[in-house]
């Protein structure tokens, strides 16, 4: 058995993300990646009987998920490749997608509810605001991707038979 | 307005999802490996748990009672989960490319997440208001979040750990996972003064 890690050992994670695509396509200074695992749950120990697993797995599925990176690295089609994001960058997506629409659609909900007393009033509320909230959310996703910050790096070559949990 | 925070908190803590009622274990298995996949994964229920909520009470209150189509609920709700998922994934895609690629990943999970379900047919159950019944679902979902990112945090430390072979992986997540709902039932004594 392995020697138990010391208590002042770093438990923190990597700054970076990693996974494990394939080069599907170049086009001109830029190449096509597939992600080879597009579930989360994929790969756990109970895949087998999990029915999660098999949505995120379809050829459709992966081809939606298809992105571009700059080949400064002379990749070929076919290569496979380690890929990385930065780890806030998942944070800010979710806040990005998720959390701003929700708040205002429970401000604008809220806001109704308080003046109008009505429960119609504050369901017609809550979808502008939903709405509302959907468009300061692509705004601020364009100004995300404007700077970058939601762009895979490329890392590395990957090493024969080298998966994401290797 | 306190009503209000009292039903968020008991959603969230005294009647956990996970914890509590047992709902949405596959997730909690699943996407707890890594602290930023359940917070992604956290933040897309919480959003489709909200909009399955207001949907759902909406179908329910205008269409089933009224038409005595009672007996289609489960199914209606299943339908209105499904939409709800497939809309999110629509307009994450059009708000941002990127973004869907980023988090496309956490949304056909939810479909089958059978929290989002339990829910929906839970605020049928309590014959909640309309702004009551977003609460106890954005309390619920609050809840389940909270404890994706405790677990996601205790496994990334059990990782490291020096765990007895027999007990490595899935069986001491799951005895962390008992201990965590025994720390949770403590907030049932909580009695609100």
């Amino acid at each position: 058995m392995d020697e138990p890690l010391h208590s002042t050992a770093d438990f923190s994670a990597p700054p970076v993300i990693e996974g494990i695509a394939h080069v599907v396509a170049i086009e001109g200074k830029f190449a096509w990646l597939e992600p080879e695992q597009t579930t989360s749950c994929g790969s756990c120990a109970s895949a087998s009987a999990c029915g999660s697993k098999g949505i995120g797995t379809m050829a459709n599925r992966l081809e939606q998920r298809r992105f571009r990176i700059a080949n400064d690295a002379n990749l070929a089609i076919g290569e496979r490749v380690v890929f990385g994001i930065h780890e806030n960058v998942l944070l800010k997506g979710s806040f990005t997608a998720y959390a701003i629409p929700l708040a205002t659609l429970l401000l604008a909900g809220s806001l109704a509810q308080w003046q109008f007393g009505s429960d119609f009033i504050t369901m017609a509320a809550m979808v502008v605001g939903l709405v509302i909230g959907l468009g300061i959310s692509r705004w601020v996703a364009g100004r995300l991707h404007a700077k970058g910050d939601l762009d895979p790096l490329f890392l590395r070559r990957a090493r024969p038979g080298e998966t994401c949990n290797s | 307005m306190k009503e209000y925070v009292l039903l968020m908190f008991s959603a969230a803590l005294v009647n956990n999802v996970i914890l509590g009622r047992f709902l949405g274990l596959c997730p909690t298995m699943g996407v707890t490996t890594r602290l930023d996949a359940a917070v992604g994964m956290g933040m897309a229920t919480t959003f489709v748990m909200t909009i399955s909520a207001l949907a759902g009470w909406t179908v329910n209150t205008l269409l089933l009672v009224p038409f005595g189509l009672g007996y289609l609920r489960t199914i209606t709700f299943i339908l209105i989960i499904a939409s709800a998922v497939q809309f999110t994934e629509m307009v994450v895609k059009k708000i941002s490319p990127s973004l869907f690629k980023l988090l496309g990943i956490y949304l056909p999970l939810i479909t089958t997440n059978c929290a989002v379900l339990g829910i929906a047919l839970l605020l049928v159950e309590g014959k909640l208001s309309f702004i009551s019944s977003i609460l106890f679902a954005l309390g619920s979902a609050m809840g389940f979040s909270l404890v994706l990112v405790i677990f996601a945090g205790l496994r990334e430390r059990l990782a490291v750990m020096d765990v007895p072979r027999l007990f490595a992986g899935p069986p001491i997540a799951f005895i962390v996972v008992s201990l965590l709902a025994l720390a949770f039932m403590g907030f049932s004594g909580m009695g609100a003064s």
